[in-house]
């Protein structure tokens, strides 16, 4: 199911790790792709939250972190300046576990998307 | 939600049971409150730890990643979508849409599986 790698590797080596600056970019190239342009308009946004994670789940995959499990969350929201606050808690390996985010933000819309990238052992 | 179904098999709660725990949390945090940028902060912090604390009461074999966002209400629309790469067998989510008169909440509850 890995290919090459060990299945005994209980902690990844430094090669595999999840790297949340290769994740962030990920996210940066696949939102600015889809979303510059795009005004909000509430059906649009509806399916284009749900491709968007989606797209970014496999670019992230395609960067090659074999050993993780990824969450994908993408929230977009209509720019009203309304207040909006995200935060996130986890219960998780601190060593081998980590997260990237990124916000975009256009005058009528705002798309933050976050990955957390969680090790199988 | 046919993962979620396993998940239920494994974590041995209905997913209903998750979510009357999570809305009973932002009822006890928020329920009262008006949104108010200075305490939003606060608020977020304090359904997290709550969150996590009871999800990790439960003593099972999983990692859990949460996550909150609240939103003041002034008509604008909000979407979210999650996609996750994950053992469909074993792990699972769970999301709540929480609101009052003056702001909305959305909770959700990943749960992955580390045996």
């Amino acid at each position: 199911m890995m290919g090459t790698s060990d299945t005994y590797l209980i902690r990844p080596n430094h090669q595999e790790k999840f790297k949340p600056a290769v994740v962030k970019e990920c996210i940066r190239e696949v939102v600015r792709e889809r979303l510059t342009g795009v005004r909000y308009d509430d059906e649009e946004v509806r399916q284009l939250s749900t491709t968007l994670a989606d797209s970014i789940k496999d670019r992230v995959k395609k960067a090659g972190f074999d050993r993780y499990k990824l969450t994908v969350q993408v929230v977009i929201g209509e720019q009203r300046g309304q207040g909006v606050k995200m935060s996130t808690r986890c219960f998780w390996d601190a060593d081998t576990d980590s997260y990237a985010e990124d916000v975009f933000i256009t005058e009528n819309l705002f798309c933050v998307v976050v990955v957390f990238g969680s090790y199988y052992y | 939600h046919h993962s979620m179904s396993a998940l239920m098999l494994q974590l041995y709660f209905s997913q209903d049971e998750l979510i009357k725990e999570l809305r009973q949390t932002l009822n006890a945090t928020i329920g009262g409150e008006d949104y108010n940028k200075d305490q939003v902060n606060k608020w977020t912090a304090a359904i997290l730890e709550r969150c996590i604390s009871d999800l990790c009461k439960l003593g099972k074999q999983y990692k859990y990643i949460v996550t909150c966002a609240v939103t003041q209400k002034t008509g604008a629309g909000l979407h979210a979508a999650n996609s996750c790469f994950w053992d469909t067998a074993l792990d699972g989510s769970c999301t709540v849409k929480w609101e009052n008169r003056t702001m909305y909440c959305i909770v959700s509850v990943f749960a992955l599986s580390i045996a």
